[in-house]
């Protein structure tokens, strides 16, 4: 997906873990990802540069669809679809 | 995972929660086995105070370590361990030579992570059959 159709879907839950170094982030989309369906898709806000690694790989464990990654000044945006 | 913790001193105790955290998110089953040193940082008596603990790396650079930890809003290694353990099924064991060596013989003189005080027989059991292992 462009970074345009990333911003434009629509997103059942936003994270904001940005006040969180590793492994903060990965813990906040665990704990979040309950509060979802199956098709939902959550957003996680990150300023840690190891979450962008982490997350698709959590994705690919867990069962759930990375959708890609939008970067804005001083943190990213982590787009994933709930399995 | 099975995770040999011989370690008591602040900074591997860290690195363990850290482990630990990653694994509660992947929903991991965890038996974590206290060996030595470890046993001594599961006492009543230090909690979760980092002062009564060692640095096992740099201890000159102990300060400036709880310094970034706390500016970086890191967890203390207990409160990583309390949150995996409310995520995902962590058991706790303390090895019973360790805790007398610390002085410790019953469970109620561990902090409440603790589950149970086994021997030796028991992490190689979770050893054997761990997919990965662990030690710190």
């Amino acid at each position: 997906m462009t970074p345009e159709e990333l911003k434009n879907q629509s997103v059942a839950k936003t994270v904001d873990a940005r006040g969180t170094a590793c492994p903060g982030p990965l813990l906040e989309a665990k704990k979040a990802i309950g509060t979802i369906r199956s098709g939902e898709v959550m957003e996680v806000l990150s300023a840690d540069e190891g979450t962008k690694v982490d997350i698709p790989k959590w994705c690919t464990k867990q069962g759930h669809e990375y959708l890609g990654t939008v970067d804005e000044s001083g943190y990213f945006r982590i787009f994933l679809k709930k399995g | 995972m099975c995770l040999g913790l011989f370690s008591g001193s602040v900074d591997k105790l860290t690195a363990a929660g850290v482990i630990l955290s990653g694994a509660a998110a992947m929903d991991m089953q965890v038996e974590i086995y206290v060996l030595l040193q470890g046993a001594r940082a599961f006492k009543k008596e230090i909690g979760d105070n980092a002062d009564k603990l060692a640095m096992a790396e740099n201890p000159a650079l102990k300060e400036e370590f709880m310094q970034s930890l706390k500016n970086l809003n890191v967890k203390t290694w207990v409160e990583f361990f309390r949150e995996a353990k409310a995520i995902t099924d962590v058991k706790i064991h303390i090895c019973g030579l360790a805790g007398k060596i610390w002085g410790g013989e019953k469970l109620e003189d561990f902090i409440d992570l603790a589950d149970d005080i086994c021997g030796i027989g028991a992490y190689l059991s979770s050893a054997e059959e761990a997919d990965i292992n662990l030690f710190i």
